[in-house]
């Protein structure tokens, strides 16, 4: 199989974030500020390093049209991802909120807002990466 | 099956030329060339003209448009 440049990139992506959000999902109970934060300074410091290896060990780095073409389809469904999640969560906070479940007045709402909001971009971040290499496998 | 045939794979194994070259020459991946050799992908028409130039051959002779209603 043999892989571009970008298609390396995306796999190193992917890998980064399902280590770093799988602690979002699996500690979903102990979310916090600073656990957000430092899950964003995790995938960012993580991106750099993978990326920086991948450009070292790879002879040619051009990217062409179809690469391009492939980044748009993956934004593509990583945003109506995260349109539709948003939709959603904005429904379950209304539901949580209206039906007393978390009163909007309390400390939780924040962190709660904060956590399904951060879980939105994670999925979405997931579907874009997954979808860019699904794509690339297919040729187009 | 797609609109738009091409004649790369064979242009280009008449020149001994292989996919990598191919690619080098027109600014493109080896992963596009072998797309558009797949026709899995139809590229831009100024990558189209730039695969053409670098066959030497004319655009029409390297790609072909096939009306979908018309096969």
């Amino acid at each position: 199989m043999a892989l571009s440049y970008r298609e390396k990139s995306l796999y190193a992506s992917l890998l980064a974030e399902l280590v770093v959000y799988s602690s979002y999902f699996v500690l979903r109970r102990q979310n916090s500020v600073d656990k957000v934060a430092a899950m964003i300074l995790a995938i960012i410091v993580l991106q750099i390093v993978l990326q920086a290896i991948i450009a070292l060990f790879s002879r040619n780095r051009v990217t062409d049209e179809r690469d391009r073409l492939i980044e748009l389809r993956g934004y593509r469904a990583g945003y109506l991802t995260f349109a539709t999640l948003m939709v959603m969560g904005l429904a379950l906070l209304w539901f949580h909120a209206t039906f007393g479940h978390l009163p909007i007045n309390n400390g939780k709402f924040g962190l709660h807002f904060l956590s399904v909001f951060f879980g939105m971009l994670v999925i979405a971040d997931i579907v874009k990466t997954a979808t860019q290499i699904v794509t690339y496998r297919r040729a187009l | 099956m797609p609109a738009i045939r091409n004649r790369i794979r064979e242009l280009r194994a008449a020149r001994e030329m292989t996919q990598q070259q191919l690619a080098d020459q027109v600014g493109v991946t080896r992963q596009t060339v072998i797309a558009m050799e797949q026709d899995k992908y139809s590229p831009s028409l100024e990558t189209a003209f730039k695969v053409a130039l670098a066959l030497g051959v004319t655009l029409e002779q390297c790609f072909q448009y096939e009306p979908r209603g018309k096969r």
